[in-house]
């Protein structure tokens, strides 16, 4: 049962751990630069220089593709594949397949941002990508369920680590969701352009239950399975409540499958599917929160890191976000609170406080935790992990309550009747009171990627110092051989 | 970590492990669920069900359980209609309740003449009220949300000038059968430097510092069979209202942008391309098939009061 007793390097394969950790950073830095780029193109209209190439309808897709499949994407396959591994206690199936994923999926990110900004995109929101995209998307998926799932069945461990639960559910549930929601025919052969085989209502359906449980399994059961495995893992704690573990797990992928008709609240939907959407999402608020009873009574007893290390407050906070932004949402799905909050700035403020406060800052901890480990070294500044903590952190807060504020106030400002019956402002007037908002939430997101430069500086630095060493401890075994 | 302190213990008060362990020292606690957690998630089924009795849920069949909660509103006859709750009829019965509000007001505004309707201080916010409504959903798309226009594009409404008149039933004949504001192009008619002196006289009469000597030209151009401009700018230039022509000799430009370039030349330069190139794109649509007759009423009332109306 001990591991850690032959040189981790040789026993797991590391190499293609390397690959996408490097660019989840990489894509972080580029997608983060592009979200600033287009807050201010909102709250300086200028800065789209009247270009339709960086305008905000083709700059936001690259920024979503950037930050959930570049950086979420390649830190979930960093991750997944460590993870696997060390619990299994074998090394990857099929390294060829691994590959592939690796170079699969970079691909898909660059062609994906390149026909963005060119003008390319289905319309389908996080799945903007045309035809030939998506048939690479899942070629790759398919080489990553085989890696996944064959490393899984030549394991060393008789049972499954909870952790691996989550990134298995992801990784199926993924596959059915893009597989169903890009059913499309194409103009012809030689065109990028296609139509979805749904129209009207069920095509908008499809969209949304594709787009909530990508929220749902990407973004917060693949990370959940992050959250399993590197929270235990550097609190040196075990995890709080294993039947809880298995109870949320089941709860949680029964649940999310039906609230994806939340999003189509008062629209031509029809009325029982918004009701059901709505009940769901009640439901689900337990089933997630016990992820972060999870995480948070695992990391008790060990609070004193807190105060010395970064990259545990980073865990903290990232299921503080968590616990937030998932009662918030079912807040926001009754058909009441809904009738405010749809279409406002409230709906971004709400995602982002689940994008950056939980799935950027437990990706952050767990990189941090990892990438030491990958080059066999430690990281080269903590201060800089502190910094990038309070940036991150300070951001996020600045992001947020920005949103929540010109959220609340257009939902009120539209819906604003005076004495007579009439509507108080116009359309515009809500535009040019979310102005100050605008700002300070393009400041927020410069305060995040700061941040984020500083965690690719000190990497960068992390990586050189591993590698070094590694080429001095070869040089001295030669030098001591010889 | 590699110096785990608690490598292969288990530490929590009590709990016992389930007796696995990964990765050297990953373990799990066989803690019961929290007993506050369990209720909870209870809880959020019991208000579950409770919105399904509300509001309609299930399917069965071709059809669902329509709920218990009812809305209720008159039709386009006058009739009562009840539903089950369901987002369409909330949405008639809100525009509804709006539409009763407002029906005293624009009961009164109906029957009132023009100019009786600004004496009323309770109609007469009501106006602005309504007019504002309005004139931001139809009118504000081109005239902007505070009907200032935009130089080169579209008419100012809250100055005092009015190409087609600024009467009440002038401005309702602008609503409601809209507009084309259309002018030759001289270019050809003309040689350059005609269309220079021409260019002037125009920007000396609204007091612009021009060529005395090239303006005196102009002056005699503008009044000439060759330049023939007082046929529809009149013989003072002053502009005809009936046929929509502009008054050159206040300060308001609406489609070269005099007051908002830099240095006379560019500004004399911006009145010659409007000489040579003519105008033909003010296009105002007609707006009596999209509103109605009370509505363009309300509207008039409310841009007369914007331009302090004739």
């Amino acid at each position: 049962m001990s591991a850690t007793s032959v040189a981790a390097t040789e026993q797991y394969d590391y190499d293609i751990i390397k690959k996408f950790s490097v660019m989840a950073i990489v894509w972080a830095v580029v997608g983060m630069f592009v979200g600033v780029y287009i807050a201010s193109e909102l709250a300086w209209p200028f800065l789209n220089f009247d270009s339709p190439y960086i305008s905000f309808g083709r700059f936001r897709p690259v920024h979503t593709g950037a930050v959930i499949f570049g950086f979420g994407g390649s830190a979930l396959f960093a991750t997944s594949y460590y993870v696997v591994q060390r619990t299994c206690q074998t090394r990857l199936f099929a390294p060829g397949l691994a590959a592939f994923t690796f170079w699969g999926w970079q691909a898909v990110i660059v062609l994906a941002a390149l026909s963005y900004v060119t003008g390319f995109s289905q319309g389908r929101e996080y799945a903007e990508m045309e035809w030939p995209i998506d048939l690479l998307i899942l070629f790759v998926w398919v080489a990553y369920g085989a890696v996944f799932i064959g490393t899984l069945m030549q394991r060393k461990q008789p049972h499954i680590y909870v952790a691996n639960w989550f990134y298995l559910s992801f990784i199926l549930v993924t596959a059915l969701l893009h597989t169903f929601n890009n059913i499309a025919v194409p103009v012809d052969l030689f065109s990028l352009k296609s139509y979805s085989l749904f129209s009207g209502a069920q095509d908008a359906m499809t969209q949304w239950w594709y787009g909530h449980n990508a929220v749902g399994f990407f973004l917060t059961s693949a990370f959940l399975g992050m959250m399993y495995y590197f929270v235990p893992k550097h609190a040196g704690r075990p995890v709080y409540s294993y039947r809880l573990s298995i109870v949320h797990f089941w709860a949680l992928s029964f649940m999310y499958m039906w609230v994806g008709t939340h999003h189509l609240h008062w629209t031509a939907l029809p009325d029982w599917a918004s009701t059901l959407g709505a009940t769901f999402s009640i439901m689900l608020l337990l089933p997630s929160w016990g992820g972060m009873i999870n995480g948070i009574m695992t990391l008790s007893g060990a609070w004193d890191k807190l105060r010395t290390d970064p990259i545990m407050r980073f865990m903290i906070v990232a299921l503080s976000f968590y616990g937030m932004s998932t009662f918030e949402g079912p807040l926001m799905s009754l058909k009441d609170v809904n009738a405010l909050s749809h279409y406002t700035d409230w709906t971004v403020g709400h995602v982002h406080s689940g994008a950056l406060g939980w799935v950027a800052m437990i990706a952050f901890g767990s990189l941090y935790h990892m990438i030491p480990k990958l080059w066999n070294t430690q990281m080269y500044s903590v201060k800089l992990i502190n910094a990038h903590f309070w940036l991150a952190t300070i951001g996020t807060l600045l992001y947020i309550t920005a949103m929540w504020i010109s959220g609340i106030s257009q939902g009120l400002m539209w819906r604003a009747f005076d004495d007579f019956g009439n509507l108080q402002y116009s359309f515009v007037e809500s535009v040019a009171a979310m102005h100050p908002f605008y700002a300070m939430r393009a400041i927020g997101g410069l305060f995040f990627l700061t941040g984020m430069s500083l965690m690719a500086y000190n990497v960068y630095k992390t990586i050189r110092q591993g590698v070094r060493d590694a080429e001095s401890a070869q040089a001295y075994s030669a030098a001591a051989t010889a | 970590m590699a110096d785990n302190p608690h490598h292969g213990q288990t530490q929590s008060a009590g709990a016992q492990t389930t007796g696995h362990v990964w990765d050297g020292d990953l373990q799990e606690l066989n803690n019961p669920l929290p007993a506050w957690w369990t209720y909870t998630f209870y809880a959020t089924m019991v208000f579950a069900l409770v919105y399904w009795v509300i509001y309609p849920s299930w399917p069965i069949g071709k059809g669902f359980l329509p709920g218990m909660s009812t809305i209720t509103y008159l039709n386009a006859d006058g009739k009562e209609e009840s539903w089950h709750w369901n987002t369409r009829a909330k949405l008639l019965k809100e525009s509804q309740d709006a539409v009763i509000a407002q029906k005293p007001y624009y009961d009164k505004v109906a029957g009132l003449p023009y100019e009786q309707i600004g004496k009323d201080p309770e109609l007469s916010s009501f106006v602005l009220s309504a007019g504002k409504a309005v004139f931001s959903d139809n009118c504000a798309g081109c005239h902007q949300a505070g009907g200032q226009g935009k130089v080169g594009l579209f008419p100012n409404l809250v100055d005092d000038d009015w190409l087609h008149g600024g009467g009440f039933d002038k401005i309702n004949q602008t609503i409601s059968k809209g507009r084309r504001g259309y002018m030759p192009p001289f270019g050809e008619a003309l040689d350059q430097a005609q269309v220079d002196e021409l260019a002037q006289y125009v920007f000396s009469l609204s007091g612009g510092k021009a060529d005395p000597v090239k303006a005196g030209k102009g002056k005699e151009l503008f009044h000439s069979q060759t330049g023939a401009c007082y046929y529809c700018h009149g013989d003072d230039a002053k502009g005809r209202q009936v046929i929509g022509s502009a008054n050159l000799t206040d300060k308001v430009w609406l489609w070269a942008d005099v007051p908002g370039l830099a240095d006379d030349a560019a500004k004399i330069g911006a009145i010659k391309k409007v000489i040579a190139g003519g105008l033909d794109k003010g296009v105002m649509p007609a707006w009596e098939s999209r509103l109605n007759a009370e509505q363009i009423k309300l509207l008039t009332v409310y841009v007369h009061e914007l331009g302090g109306g004739k």
